[in-house]
């Protein structure tokens, strides 16, 4: 009784990404990932103010990075597909995201990650989840390059 | 008896459960129209007002974030 009230408890945890999980090939294919190379995975959504202020961050420190080895990915969970392009548009237009988005308005692919809260970032590398980084965070682009330059 | 009695606990755990929001399920609670008085400015003015004359402070009635639960 004890082992079923922890795993119901803990369930969510148990479903989620944790630090050393492998991302499964249908993530991997979805969003075109090769296992030689780290991603940076960012989770975002057009209501969420925070990821709106983290977007020209992460696209200072894409501006920095060898995009040989690294590459960031945006994931867009809008559920309104149309509103989450406008969004898009918007920031490219006013030069605050350079990098790719994949659309994922039935979540599909948040899903399968559950960030626990947004903005949510994860870096993965080889196929595995190493570490992530949730909600608003202040100097997002120092925080993110430290990870990234022990990996 | 009892499986009448077991399927009765089922359907009144079933129907204290609620469904958690997940965070990258909060586009609506993000909207405006969910605060309280909605997108209606006089009444985020006058709501504003009963604040500030009650805490008898100015500033600090809002809290950070979009909604997205994050910090």
């Amino acid at each position: 009784m004890r082992t079923i009230f922890t795993i119901l408890l803990f369930s969510s945890l148990l479903f989620s990404y944790q630090k050393g999980d492998i991302v499964s090939s249908e993530i991997k294919d979805k969003l075109e990932m090769k296992d030689n190379k780290i991603y940076v995975i960012d989770f975002f959504a057009s209501w969420c103010a925070s990821c709106k202020r983290e977007m020209p961050y992460l696209s200072k420190v894409n501006d920095t990075i060898d995009k040989s080895k690294i590459e960031l990915i945006g994931i867009d969970v809008d559920e309104d597909l149309k509103k989450g392009q406008t969004f898009q548009k918007e920031l490219r237009e006013a030069k605050k995201l350079n990098f790719r988005v994949v659309d994922d308005p039935k979540g599909e692919i948040v899903k399968l990650f559950e960030p626990v809260g947004m903005p949510g970032l994860y870096i993965v590398k080889d196929g595995k989840v190493v570490d992530f980084l949730f909600g608003a965070r202040d100097n997002i682009d120092k925080l993110l390059l430290d990870v990234l330059k022990e990996l | 008896m009892r499986t009448l009695y077991l399927s009765l606990v089922i359907t009144l755990f079933g129907g204290c459960s609620i469904k958690d929001v997940k965070p990258w399920e909060k586009g609506t609670l993000a909207k405006e129209t969910m605060r309280e008085g909605g997108g209606d400015v006089l009444f985020k003015k006058f709501a504003n007002h009963i604040y500030f004359s009650k805490e008898g402070s100015k500033g600090g009635g809002g809290v950070a974030g979009g909604g997205c639960g994050c910090n």
